[in-house]
């Protein structure tokens, strides 16, 4: 009996050390395609660095309405958050052919996926871009008509108008990638129901009086304007 | 005004036979329409004055019926007359694109006259005089001038925009002082009506309306054309409406930004400034002592000052963003907006729309709480001065043609010339 232990000791022991020298190629591989990714991201880091900062990338993107990218950047630099995400990508290159190494199907399946979804992925970022576009502007034309109009709560109301847009892109762009389902629709029409509810019957009942002394405020002003001395064209 | 562009469609027209016509006066007011006996006189008797009167149509708007007494006397007379119905207007229009409109209704109409000047006449008709007809077609008619502008009596609180901005930056860039770069009573030869009509920027974009409006006294000193003013007197001004009041900037000053793209290589090499001639009889200084509550206007420039710093600190300097932040901590009796810095704030802005710093349309609204602040600070310099106000004017263009030189720096060189 203590021969066939021996006996099971021994192939069992065998198998490992097999499987173990089948799989020390593979990982031997995947570090090498890593290390290989990693300073192929490095360089590509370092040429997209000199290219953007060269073009004035940070800059360009601000007077074209997507400063807003900038709060969600690392440091405050779209740029920095370009190549971290250009490199970032790379990697993740590298370590999918490091993983083939292993296994072919398993990588060739997660890839398929991978690539499968990768439309509603471009699609949510381009909402949110356009997301964010539309909120800024929306936001800056309220903003700058409020004031116009003598509004003591413009900015309240700017922020109001940017935030909606958000939130609708967002639960846009959380649709297209698939997260959530039914929750964030749930969520987002309670919220946005829930705000022009509490709008309503803030002017409806809570601030009529507010409200009507507005009103009388402004046709008291529209009878001073008949007595306005000033004569602009 | 002169709102120029093609013809309109969808214009409505109700013509007399009119073969052709020398001159073609048209009558924005729908009095002159409605009175239409006593706007015939006026007309008559301001054209008999000349050396040679013209053929001349009469254009009015439709809707009137002609009198029976009127077609009888018109049968052997040079006078002929046009009705004309301009597009309906979106009824928040501002009284600039209104008149704009109506002038281009005119001139479609009256294009197969092929007349050799126009008048156009937006004022009242009640305030329209015969020598007011003869002052702005004689220098058209008997000395080949291509632009009669007008000179009204000077009330230190109407035309605001027009001394804050229109006069004093047309004067700075072109170098001609016109009192009223946007008439909008104008005489004009039809070949300069006929230029502006078929220039680039005036072309309606596909799709989009309304049409801009130019200073038509700025596009004649831009093309170098003979220029002179006539004295005409009192003039109606329409009531502010001041919740359009930020439409009525975009309108005027859009165009104007404009032309400055267009023109810099003539208004860069442009220094000082020369005075128009002006014909007719001198203008009485008026002396209107008016209490005016300058708060309703400092109001909305510390409202401005709160909420829009971030919009203009993207246009204006840190010097200038500074002195704007003085100015809004003091009190009304302190409360004075320098010269320099209201010219510094214009120029900038010119310069901000060049460049797109931000969208155009929400550049020059964002101007109109400074706006509102310089008119705060000029009432309270002026509410008890009567002719010396126009001094005051005069001195604010001189600020303009003085800091000429940082626009032109600026212009040049927006990046490295920042102070």
């Amino acid at each position: 009996m203590w021969v066939q232990i021996q006996q099971a000791l021994h192939q069992s022991m065998l198998r490992v050390i097999t499987k173990v020298a089948n799989l020390l190629p593979g990982i031997v591989a995947l570090i090498v395609a890593l290390e290989v990714a990693i300073i192929i991201a490095a360089i590509v880091g370092y040429i997209l660095r000199r290219s953007l900062k060269s073009v004035q990338f940070d800059d360009r993107l601000a007077s074209w309405g997507l400063g807003g990218l900038s709060e969600w950047s690392p440091a405050n630099s779209p740029t920095l958050l370009t190549i971290r995400v250009v490199c970032w990508v790379i990697i993740i290159v590298g370590f999918l052919v490091g993983v083939s190494a292993f296994d072919a199907t398993l990588t060739s399946q997660f890839v398929e996926r991978l690539f499968g979804y990768l439309p509603n992925v471009i699609a949510a970022v381009v909402l949110l871009l356009f997301g964010s576009v539309i909120a800024r502007f929306l936001a800056r034309s309220v903003l700058i008509g409020a004031v116009n109009m003598n509004l003591q709560y413009a900015r309240l109301l700017s922020i109001g108008v940017k935030w909606m847009v958000m939130v609708l892109a967002v639960a846009m762009a959380l649709e297209h990638l698939a997260i959530g389902g039914e929750i964030v629709f749930l969520a987002f029409g309670i919220l946005f129901g829930g705000i022009v509810l509490a709008l309503s019957l803030a002017v409806g009942l809570g601030s009529k009086d507010l409200v009507s002394r507005s009103l009388e405020r402004e046709a008291s002003r529209t009878t001073e304007e008949a007595d306005d001395p000033f004569r602009h064209l | 005004m002169v709102e120029l562009s093609d013809n309109p469609e969808g214009a409505k027209e109700e013509a007399q036979v009119v073969a052709s016509a020398d001159l073609v006066v048209g009558f924005a007011d729908a009095k002159a329409g409605e009175h239409l006996e006593r706007t015939i006189e006026i007309v008559r008797t301001g054209l008999e004055a000349l050396a040679r009167p013209p053929q001349t149509a009469i254009a009015y708007k439709s809707g009137y019926e002609l009198p029976p007494s009127l077609n009888a006397s018109l049968g052997n007379d040079s006078l002929r007359l046009l009705s004309y119905a301009p597009p309906a207007l979106d009824p928040s229009a501002s009284v600039a694109n209104a008149i704009a409109t109506d002038y281009r209704a005119i001139a479609s109409i009256s294009e197969p006259l092929q007349p050799k000047a126009y008048l156009l006449i937006a004022s009242d008709i009640d305030n329209v005089t015969p020598q007011w007809i003869f002052d702005l077609t004689q220098p058209i008619a008997e000395h080949n001038f291509d632009l009669v502008s007008p000179c009204y009596t000077f009330h230190k609180f109407e035309g605001i925009l027009n001394n804050a901005i229109l006069y004093p930056l047309i004067r700075s860039l072109y170098g001609r002082r016109i009192y009223n770069p946007l008439g909008p009573d104008v005489g004009v030869s039809a070949k300069f009506l006929w230029q502006l009509l078929r220039t680039d920027s005036v072309k309606p974009r596909a799709g989009l309306s309304p049409r801009i409006t130019i200073p038509i006294g700025a596009e004649a000193a831009s093309r170098g054309l003979q220029i002179c003013q006539a004295n005409l007197g009192e003039r109606k001004y329409p009531p502010v409406d001041w919740k359009n009041l930020s439409s009525l900037l975009a309108e005027v000053l859009g165009p104007l930004f404009q032309m400055m793209e267009r023109d810099a290589p003539v208004w860069q090499r442009v220094r000082g400034s020369e005075q128009v001639p002006i014909v007719g009889p001198t203008l009485h200084q008026v002396d209107d002592a008016i209490e005016v509550d300058v708060r309703r206007l400092r109001e909305p420039f510390q409202l401005g000052f709160r909420n829009l710093q971030e919009i203009w600190a993207l246009l204006l300097p840190p010097k200038t963003l500074f002195e704007l932040q003085r100015l809004g901590r003091m009190s009304q009796e302190e409360f004075r907006m320098p010269d320099e810095l209201w010219v510094r704030i214009i120029y900038d802005f010119s310069l901000g729309y060049r460049l797109r710093t931000i969208s155009r349309d929400h550049l020059l609204r964002a101007l109109t709480p400074l706006y509102l602040g310089w008119v705060a600070s000029y009432a309270s310099e002026v509410e008890k001065l009567s002719a010396a106000a126009q001094h005051r004017i005069e001195r604010l263009c001189e600020a303009f043609e003085a800091d000429k030189p940082y626009l032109v720096s600026r212009w040049r060189w927006p990046d490295r010339f920042n102070p």
